[in-house]
């Protein structure tokens, strides 16, 4: 067997515009399901009766359905019905066909973080004791204050191991991209590979590549992880 | 100044206060004793509403209110005028000693930075705690955390100060030194509402003792009183339950 490694070369180079994208779609992802998942598992496991099973239906039905499934399913049936709505409901002209695909991925990721952070600040705000908040009230503090001053930066803290995961799976799925044209790391791969049929090179060149941006995700996280929770550690004496 | 009315509070099928009244006058030391399980401490949590009361009627200077319908500023209110020293300490972990004791000054009552700080600094140093103020919650000992959750609680100057078996958590060893920035305060005047199982303070700073049992007040009065001449037949029985350790002698 012989490895191809001018295609490898070559191919890495390539790759490397695939790198933004899939980061924009990483960090997309992310600022819109945190604040959106924290507002539900806020509602969760607040008062709200309707509301709760309306997060517990999307939930399981997120998490009990393959994200190749939600893939497939959301892109045969988004721009169809979106080409109706815009043509016929609302009477435009703008063609649907003509939009990056990203927005797609962005839509199927946002659904599946969102659903994911959604019982990852949930169980987090569960590990911070009740009495924090009693304090906090007879102190004088509104609701609001002791949340965003209180319980909010103690569960962050809990709930970091599990976004850092939260977000290394989602930078894996982002592969899954290319199912929907969008040109990420693995679809650059794919599309060099394609012409010489090297796909071993080429899929060698993306596991590479993933495995450092996986860590370099970890290694963020760590680093915030030990800042973050700095009054946990007993003092030097 | 702060008298309630027949405190009544249900959970569920279990009555735990079936009508408590309760006098304050600014400068007392007025201490709840019972066993566990007599409502003692879900009666303080109702004074400053963390747990709501199904009925009872509240007057605390200007503040005249149901306590069962009690709007959210008439809560906030109470609560400000109140200061509440948990059985668990409950000090903000995420916060140092100092940022504690600011926390209820610069968000709750929008006190200025630079008098925050000095407040805080002199109500740490009230409880002997002048070398900890950078320290976490975890790294303070469990005598060290209930000063810092006392000078919490004197730093926004309370109208009334709420202990909730304030030394049952700790160490015996520990214990002294927290009941010693107790009486310090008694001293100095500070009004208090104190929930103890500790004899010995009731019997040296209290000026009015309440012995409740099964959510109501069995017997009240001066601790002289209570402590030699009881004339309730259960405050006799608790009494001799828990003041047995000094008949031993070893």
């Amino acid at each position: 067997m012989h490895l191809n490694t001018q295609f490898m070369w070559e191919t890495f180079l390539d790759v490397l515009y695939g790198i933004p994208v899939t980061l924009k779609i990483v960090a997309v992802t992310l600022l819109v399901s945190a604040p959106l998942g924290f507002l539900m598992a806020v509602s969760k496991s607040g008062e709200g009766r309707v509301g709760r099973r309306i997060i517990v239906a999307y939930v399981s039905l997120i998490r009990g359905t393959p994200v190749v499934l939600q893939i497939l399913f959301l892109y045969s049936l988004l721009p169809t019905a979106l080409n109706y709505l815009i043509k016929e409901v609302l009477g435009l002209t703008y063609n649907i066909f003509n939009l990056d695909p990203i927005f797609y991925a962005y839509i199927v990721f946002i659904l599946n973080t969102t659903a994911v952070l959604s019982e990852v600040f949930r169980s987090a705000l569960a590990t911070v004791n009740s009495g924090q908040r009693e304090a906090a009230l007879a102190i004088g503090m509104s609701k609001i204050q002791a949340y965003v001053r209180i319980i909010i930066p103690q569960a962050l803290v809990a709930a970091l191991p599990n976004i850092c995961n939260t977000t290394v799976s989602l930078l894996k799925s982002t592969s899954l991209a290319f199912m929907m044209t969008v040109k990420d790391i693995t679809a650059i791969a794919k599309i060099d590979a394609s012409f010489g049929y090297n796909y071993l090179e080429a899929y060698l060149v993306i596991f590479i590549v993933y495995i450092f941006l996986c860590s370099a995700v970890q290694g963020v996280f760590h680093l915030t992880e030990r800042n973050a929770a700095a009054y946990k550690r007993p003092a030097a004496s | 100044m702060l008298q309630v009315k027949n405190v009544r509070k249900a959970f569920g099928d279990n009555q735990v206060l079936r009508g408590v009244d309760i006098e304050v006058k600014k400068g007392d030391i007025v201490v709840i004793l019972g066993p566990s399980g007599s409502g003692k401490t879900t009666f303080l949590r109702c004074l400053n509403f963390l747990e709501r009361a199904d009925g009872g009627f509240m007057e605390f200077d200007d503040i005249h209110t149901e306590l069962k319908s009690a709007s959210k500023t008439v809560v906030s209110k109470v609560r400000k005028k109140t200061a509440f020293v948990f059985q668990n300490y409950n000090l903000f972990q995420n916060k140092t000693a100092l940022q504690n004791v600011m926390e209820g000054l610069t968000v709750a009552r929008k006190v200025p930075k630079a008098e925050a700080l000095a407040r805080a600094k002199a109500a740490l140093d009230k409880v002997g705690l002048s070398e900890r103020y950078d320290y976490y919650p975890s790294q303070l000992s469990g005598g060290q955390q209930q000063r810092v959750g006392i000078a919490r609680a004197i730093a926004v100057n309370p109208d009334v100060l709420l202990f909730d078996e304030p030394t049952s958590a700790l160490d015996p060893e520990l214990i002294g030194e927290v009941l010693a920035v107790m009486k310090k305060l008694a001293k100095e005047g500070a009004t208090m509402i104190v929930v103890t199982h500790e004899m010995s303070f009731a019997q040296e700073v209290a000026n009015k003792v309440i012995f409740m049992d099964g959510g109501v007040i069995v017997e009240q009065g001066s601790a002289k009183q209570i402590f030699t001449t009881p004339k309730e037949e259960r405050t006799i029985q608790f009494l001799r339950r828990v003041l047995k350790d000094y008949d031993y002698v070893i």
